[in-house]
């Protein structure tokens, strides 16, 4: 009866150690939780939305960093870099204005000038810059077009830059992808894994989700709501789109765009509503998704194949989706574009 | 000593009870304070209550009309609406499954349940 009773004991205890530690124990070992930090941030004339995952310290830093830099790139603050460039005609600038003028450049002359950083006089003449819209008069445009020419921007020693007289820059269409490119490297030295920002419509992510899924990036629909024409499954990406949607106005029936065509000085009829580029560079993909709109189908999907660092999703006017091969099986149509099957851009096809 | 063996076979396959119960409360997903918000039988929001710091409300709005939803943690509530009878704003907040709220005039559910159902429809951000 001892025996029996001293392994009864034996086999009671383990029961105790098995039905009150194990479960209790689980549930409170939850998986560690990663914090989720956001923040909005209202700069360069824009929202920006931040995520990170892990570091709320970062997320500062951020905000300061984008800062920073808007008072760099700002045309109109009167103490920027671009400002004093602008209006003295030579500035000795900050590294950041220097670099994204560099690179700016580089983007202009591989578009052959289909962007270029000196179109700002041109856009202010419509109104694009201030929604005090008109239709400029041919005279005006020609005049303009003269000052039109990225290849005057002069990068000299020692950050010493020079602009001949009438001539204005204008970082508009690369600032914020430049300002990306920056957030992700700023949250890699803070040993951040997982970080997606929004600037304005200009999407890019560090990493994957916490989770080690892919980010969801819808693209807005071009016919304006709130729906959307598709979303990109990506990790580590910068996704931007350019649209005629956004800013755009109607005189005597015709609709005018920003996007401006800086061959003719007119908005680009260019028989797109919507370029999205996906990459890893974001001032590449900023600066690419204006100039492929403005190309068209027929230059932008050849100037697509002679590349290797970019994807793209296009959105035709007459509702056709072409998307790079890169793109193929991480673009999803949706909405109204949910029927359209995507057309597959190759690199070896013509 | 029969008896003894009769006692740890017993014994025996409660532990593997337990250890298997164990197993499973560690391995069961956890969470199961999601409210998924229906609209016409398609869910079109989903919110983990318990991962709420701070409440807020957001609308949902279709033809038929529109509910503002307010959401703190671990509750989700109707808070404004535009039908006649105003039976989901009476509904107050709810926490758990018992009673989903209900709003008939514009077919709205909120239901909580286990699972995000919209999570697979909300993207992360949106590009333009």
């Amino acid at each position: 009866m001892k025996k029996i009773r001293s392994t009864f004991l034996i086999v009671q205890a383990i029961l105790l150690v098995f039905c009150c530690f194990l479960p209790g124990g689980c549930g409170r070992s939850e998986k560690e939780k990663i914090e989720k930090y956001s923040s909005v941030v209202f700069a360069m004339d824009t929202v920006m939305e931040i995520t990170v995952y892990g570091d709320e310290v970062s997320l500062k830093k951020a905000e300061n960093l984008i800062k920073d830099l808007e008072e760099k790139f700002s045309v109109t603050l009167e103490e920027s870099d671009i400002y004093r460039l602008n209006s003295e005609g030579s500035a000795s600038v900050s590294e950041d204005s220097y670099e994204l003028l560099n690179k700016g450049k580089e983007i202009c002359e591989r578009t052959g000038g289909v962007l270029d950083l000196t179109v700002y006089p041109i856009v202010r003449a419509w109104g694009f810059t201030t929604g005090e819209y008109r239709v400029p008069g041919e005279d005006e445009i020609g005049e303009l077009l003269k000052k039109v020419d990225y290849r005057q921007i002069t990068l000299g020693d020692e950050g010493l830059v020079t602009i001949p007289e009438g001539v204005m820059a204008d970082l508009g269409s690369v600032a914020k992808g430049y300002t990306g490119d920056r957030l992700m490297e700023l949250f890699r030295d803070c040993g951040i894994t997982s970080a997606l920002i929004n600037l304005g419509g200009n999407v890019q992510a560090l990493g994957t989700k916490p989770d080690g899924s892919l980010w969801k990036v819808a693209i807005a629909d071009p016919g304006g709501g709130e729906g959307y024409a598709g979303v990109v499954a990506m990790e580590g990406k910068a996704v931007i789109t350019s649209g005629a949607y956004e800013r755009f106005f109607e005189e005597n029936g015709h609709t005018y765009h920003h996007i401006i065509d800086t061959s003719t000085g007119c908005p680009a009829e260019s028989g797109f509503v919507s370029v999205t580029v996906i990459g890893e560079e974001g001032v590449l993909c900023d600066g690419l998704s204006t100039s492929l709109f403005a190309m068209g189908p027929e230059k932008a999907f050849e100037f697509w194949r002679e590349s290797n660092d970019f994807e793209a999703v296009f959105i035709t006017s007459d509702d056709r989706i072409f998307v790079t091969e890169g793109t193929e099986g991480s673009f999803t149509p949706l909405g109204r574009y949910k029927n359209v099957k995507p057309e597959v851009l190759r690199h070896d096809q013509n | 000593m029969i008896k003894t063996k009769t006692w740890i076979i017993i014994f025996g396959s409660l532990l593997a009870l337990c250890a298997g119960l164990s197993l499973w409360i560690f391995l069961k997903p956890t969470g199961g304070n999601v409210a998924n918000v229906y609209l016409d039988g398609k869910c079109v929001h989903s919110v983990d209550l318990s991962a709420v710091t701070e409440s807020y409300e957001f609308t949902v709005s279709s033809d038929r009309g529109m509910n503002v939803i307010r959401v703190e943690k671990g509750y989700i509530s109707v808070v404004d609406a535009d039908c006649p009878d105003k039976v989901c704003i009476h509904s107050g907040r709810i926490s758990d499954s018992a009673a989903p709220i209900c709003c008939l005039p514009h077919r709205l559910v909120i239901k909580i349940e286990k699972e995000m159902k919209a999570g697979d429809d909300v993207p992360d951000a949106v590009s333009k």
